[in-house]
């Protein structure tokens, strides 16, 4: 998340905001290649059980993780009109199936704060800090980490 | 190390390999050249090291430019003349090439390498060339540091053999020699165990890894610099221009779908279909690469190691510029290094005995590439020793492999290719160069997964020679479309074998189970089944023709015919799999529809990979497809059943499977080379029951309903007739034929079965039975088929009838066509009795046994036998033959049997008549389907006095009665 860092004192980012369960987290904007509705998905038996399926983007074969199940926030209701984000990671796109895209915010990343510490288990893992709004609080994903492929 | 420019630098190593790729080859032919220095090739070397050292320097790689200059101050000396390029100094220059390879392929560490070890036998060449004296003074003192890792192996390699060098140049190396061993021995281990390593341990290693090569490389591209490529430029314009094609194309189509213009849009799909080929074309050419980026490198290869082995090798490399697809290129290098290694290591002899044989004391190894059919051919031969098959066969009974029989029924190519068997080394004995457990199946395999097929063709003294046969390109690939559980998957025609429909009246028949394991008999052999619903863990399915639907399917095993939760069945010990998803829905199931309809056929795709073969069983059947692989990400790497997933038709993805790793996943057992051993085993067997029981029939009908059949060697011909053309005359049928009258019957005339068919045009079998022909009226439609009888000879057996077999799924009714016409024409018969042909002087018929287990053939021989008016006693094998023939031994003459019998065969029955003296000159005809050359010899050497074939009727008689007049 390094290189996100624009100056030196502010360190504002854009945060795209998202519903997965209940839970709001947030990302940084620019990790984000695009978002798009769930569209036919083909299931890959033997897969992790995070992993909903495969579809095809314009040619390219994306992952999809249930975010909401990767957190251990149980299923994402596929009924309810579910959007994927797609993330273009190092090991090839991968879409995130949130419940529900929120607002885009602006963060001054200098107001982070650290994660609760009652925030435990695969939870804790997968953020860095929660950040402040005037209405919410977002729990800030460490995507990488999210992504990252654990055996 | 900060390297500012990424870009530089990445020309820079690409560069500099492409240098260094050329200088090995050159090296070497400097080396061969020896004092007749040819200037233009070093000169070349010179510069390819000096732009090496100039481009470090500018790039700051200090250690890559001091090793570049320290050999081109070599290099130098040799190029103005001052030094003759003796194979010590080549070899020193090599080792710094390849160390110069090492570093500028990691170039980041490159300045951390201690390459001291390679400049100083540099330095020392240069230096002590110049000052040769103060050298030859110097040297039993040893003050200049000697060379460290060239004069070992120099050492440990030949020590026997004369270096040849110049005298002051020899003493020099070979004091050195000494000096060194005596001092720094641990080095010498050190760099020996290195050198192993680098040749050996690539090797070895790096077969088993790209095992998976295809999969691997389209997932990941592989390190080794190799993320680049060079493409000229004329072939990116015209890609670029296909580009802008494709531009306007989807303009001119954008505009068709907004016009509703539907006659324009054929033109415009044409149009893109045009574009995207040549497009797809011109990307595929900026895949392809030279061969000769494999083949380059074996000359060193070949070099070093006959070198090792002591023998002297030519090798000569054809076909250079044939192009392959990238990872094709990347992927053969592996499986060729093992093939040119085994030519050099186990094909061409040690020069001693090639002089002994007469063969040049040089020995020849080719490398030829070229293109035929659409596909590259790569062709490996020497004239070295060759294959002996027979060993090899020895070899595998030794091993437990095969048994003896088997191997006396494999022919020899059968023998050479055991040679692919998995545990199977060629290697008499373990050498360091090769027969390290990476044997040729792992190099059949490789080459399997890359859509390749190798052939051997050796002859014993004359040499071997290796083909492998490549597509041009891997990125797409035909694949069979099959469906399962709702979701298509494709497998790689590579890995097809072959499809299987099993109807759903066969199911419970042809399919077995031996304890859990479902199997199916395909020709003979066992095929291991898998559901691909388990091994990827989802609900068993089945498609449903009549409904057009995917149901889940309840059968616990495949040929279950009852619902789980029918009365009859206690579903108590089912599996918890099974049982998964049942709870709800318990409507009842109409067993008896389940059981006829076409939705519960299986439809089985027999798969192979390497030595395993087996057959999945998926939902559907689809088309077969060209498809593009793509690979999947890494969530998915743990998902060993897929090779990848390609996109389809209609823009969802289609998961590839991954044949050897489903096998895996399902535990299939049978990895080890004995079950593909047991597989020649029963394909023996089949052949020898083939060989027995294969008959030539023609089917017939002669009512709607009834199917007849006759054999077909006694047909004479078929004629079409109008049923006018029939004439009934004094009770009899006859029709005019060839000139005179032709009497006609119908089945119906003597056996107990439908009327012949009212039909206007009839078909007219013609027989000839006793000097008399004969026409069997019958209805199409006619077909001739082989198959292999098995004949009741009880259920339809009447007159007229010898039998039913079940053909094509219709019992079919076998005509006797003897018993008939004796039956409506017994004067035929009765005309000449008593004698046939050859009528005898003691005015009695003789009598001839026939041995044949097959009531089918005997039948028929026999009939041949009364025809000709013998008198005939059977048995049905060779024991009851010779019981018969012990009762009977005044009144045979004649013994006419057949080769494989229960209780005693042919050759057994042979043996113990020739045994008694009273049957020593009784003659013995053998019968066999096919003879087979060696059936021949083992029957002659046991007593047969001929061999004719089953059902050459006149061969069999002429032979017959010439015994007979000489009997009498």
């Amino acid at each position: 998340m390094k290189e996100s860092t624009r100056t030196a004192d502010t360190n504002i980012i854009e945060l795209a905001t998202f519903y997965v369960g209940d839970a709001l987290c947030g990302m940084d904007i620019l990790k984000i290649q695009e978002i798009n509705k769930l569209t036919q998905m083909t299931k890959v038996p033997q897969a992790p059980d995070y992993v909903m399926g495969i579809l095809n983007l314009r040619g390219q074969i994306v992952t999809i993780i249930d975010l909401s199940k990767k957190l251990g926030l149980g299923e994402t209701d596929i009924g309810q009109d579910p959007r994927n984000i797609i993330v273009n990671s190092s090991g090839g796109h991968v879409g995130l199936l949130v419940r529900r895209i929120s607002d885009v915010v602006e963060a001054d990343m200098n107001r982070k704060e650290r994660p609760p510490a009652n925030m435990g288990g695969i939870q804790g893992e997968y953020f860095t800090g929660v950040y402040k709004t005037d209405a919410h609080l977002i729990g800030l994903l460490d995507i990488d980490k999210v992504l990252s492929f654990d055996d | 190390m900060q390297i500012e420019d990424d870009e530089i630098l990445q020309g820079f190593i690409e560069e500099s390999l492409e240098h260094l790729a050329d200088i090995e080859n050159d090296l070497l032919a400097i080396e061969e050249a020896g004092e007749n220095i040819d200037e233009d090739l070093v000169n070349k070397v010179f510069r390819a090291a000096h732009s090496i050292k100039g481009g470090a320097g500018f790039m700051g790689l200090t250690a890559i430019q001091e090793l570049s200059h320290a050999a081109e101050n070599v290099l130098g000396m040799i190029r103005s003349k001052k030094l003759v390029p003796t194979p010590e100094i080549v070899n020193i220059l090599l080792l710094a090439a390849d160390q110069l390879q090492r570093m500028i392929e990691d170039v980041q560490n490159s300045n951390e390498t201690d390459i001291s070890s390679f400049i100083e036998p540099l330095n020392t060449i240069a230096e002590g060339r110049q000052a040769k004296p103060a050298v030859e003074r110097a040297t039993p003192a040893a003050p200049v540091p000697p060379p460290h890792v060239p004069e070992p192996l120099h050492a440990e390699q030949f020590p026997a053999e004369p270096a040849d060098v110049l005298p002051e140049e020899r003493e020099f190396a070979e004091e050195e020699k000494y000096d060194f061993s005596e001092d720094d021995a641990d080095l010498d281990a050190e760099s020996e165990s290195e050198a192993e390593i680098s040749s050996e341990g690539l090797h070895v290693g790096s077969l088993k890894s790209s095992a998976l090569s295809v999969k691997e490389s389209s997932k990941t591209t592989q390190s080794k610099g190799e993320t680049s490529i060079r493409v000229h430029v004329s072939l990116l314009d015209s890609l670029m221009n296909l580009a802008g094609e494709l531009v306007l194309s989807r303009n001119q189509l954008l505009q068709t779908i907004a016009s509703e213009d539907f006659r324009n849009a054929e033109t415009v799909g044409q149009r893109i279909d045009l574009i995207t080929s040549e497009l797809q074309e011109a990307i595929m050419l900026t895949r392809m690469q030279p061969i000769g980026n494999v083949f380059n490198k074996f000359p060193r290869v070949v070099r070093d190691l006959s070198k090792k082995l002591k023998k002297t090798i030519d090798l000569t490399i054809v076909g250079k510029d044939v192009e392959l697809d990238k990872t094709i290129i990347e992927a053969i290098n592996d499986p060729l290094t093992h093939l040119v290694r085994n030519s050099v290591d186990h094909g061409i002899e040690p020069p001693e005995e090639r002089k002994r044989i007469g063969k040049s004391e040089t020995g020849m190894v080719i490398l030829k590439a070229y293109h035929e059919a659409g596909q590259v051919v790569i062709e490996i031969s020497d004239d070295g020793k060759g294959i002996d098959g027979d060993a090899l066969a020895a070899s595998a009974v030794r091993k437990g492999l095969l048994t003896v029989e088997q191997t006396q029924v494999m022919s020899e190519k059968e023998k050479i290719n055991l040679i692919f068997l998995p545990g199977f080394s060629m290697a008499k004995q373990v050498t360091d160069v090769s027969g390290r457990g990476v044997g040729m199946d792992v190099v059949k395999t490789n080459l399997d997964q890359l859509g390749g097929h190798v052939d051997i063709i050796s002859e014993v003294g004359r040499g071997t020679t290796i083909s492998i046969k490549l597509p041009l390109t891997l990125a797409i690939i035909p694949c069979q479309i099959i469906m399962t559980g709702g979701e298509r998957y494709a497998i790689p025609q590579v890995n097809l074998e072959e499809l299987l429909r099993i109807p759903a009246s066969q199911v419970k028949q042809r399919i077995e189970r031996v304890g859990n394991a479902e199997v199916v008999r395909l020709r003979g052999n066992l095929l291991p089944l898998i559901r691909l619903a388990d091994v990827l863990g989802i609900e068993r399915t089945y498609w449903d023709a009549n409904e057009q639907a995917l149901k889940p399917d309840r059968r616990e095993q495949i040929s279950d015919r009852r619902g789980k939760h029918s009365p009859y069945f206690n579903s108590g010990a089912t599996s918890a799999e099974g049982k998964q998803g049942e709870s709800q829905d318990q409507q009842p199931r109409s067993v008896l529809d389940r059981r006829y309809a076409s939705s519960s056929a299986l439809n089985i795709v027999v798969v192979s990979t390497g030595a395993m073969k087996y057959g999945l069983i998926v939902d559907r059947l689809q088309d077969s497809e060209e498809i593009v692989i793509k690979p999947l990400g890494r969530h998915l790497q743990q998902c060993k059943g897929y090779a990848g997933a390609t996109i389809m038709g209609d823009g969802r993805i289609a998961l590839i499977l991954d044949v050897s790793n489903i096998a895996r996943m399902a535990n299939l057992t049978s990895l080890d080379g004995t079950d593909r051993a047991s597989e020649v085993a029963l394909s023996a067997e089949e052949a020898i029951r083939a060989k027995k029981d294969k008959q030539a029939l023609l089917i017939f009908r002669s009512s709607e309903t009834e199917h007849f059949a006759v054999p077909l060697n006694q047909v004479e011909r078929i004629e079409k007739i109008h049923r006018q053309d029939i004439e009934e005359l004094g009770g009899k049928r006859v029709m005019q034929y060839r000139g005179g009258s032709l009497s006609l019957i119908s089945v119906d005339d003597v056996a107990m079965v439908h009327p012949l068919a009212d039909h206007d045009n009839l078909l007219v079998i013609v027989f000839n039975i006793a000097s008399h022909s004969v026409g069997l009226l019958a209805i199409g439609p006619i077909d001739a088929l082989e198959i292999g009888v098995e004949i009741d000879d009880v259920t339809l057996k009447q007159n007229g009838i010898m039998g039913s077999v079940i053909i094509d799924k219709h019992t079919t009714m076998l005509v006797n066509i003897y018993e008939m016409v004796n039956t409506l024409f017994p004067d035929w018969f009765a005309g000449k009795d008593v004698f046939g042909a050859d009528q005898s002087d003691s005015g009695e018929a003789p009598t001839i046994l026939i041995a044949e287990d097959s009531n089918f053939f005997r039948n028929q021989v026999k009939g041949y036998m009364m025809e000709a008016g013998y008198n005939v006693l059977e048995g049905e094998d060779g024991r009851v033959a010779w019981d018969v023939l012990q009762q009977n031994k005044d009144s045979i003459s004649m013994l006419v049997t057949d080769i494989e019998m229960p209780n005693m065969n042919g050759f057994e029955l042979t043996q113990t008549i020739r045994a008694d003296s009273r049957f020593a000159n009784l003659p013995i005809i053998a019968l066999t389907t096919l003879a087979g050359e060696e059936d021949v010899a083992r029957g002659k050497a046991v007593g047969i006095d001929e061999y004719h074939i089953k059902l050459d009727k006149e061969r069999l008689m002429a032979a017959v009665h010439n015994y007979m007049k000489k009997l009498h």
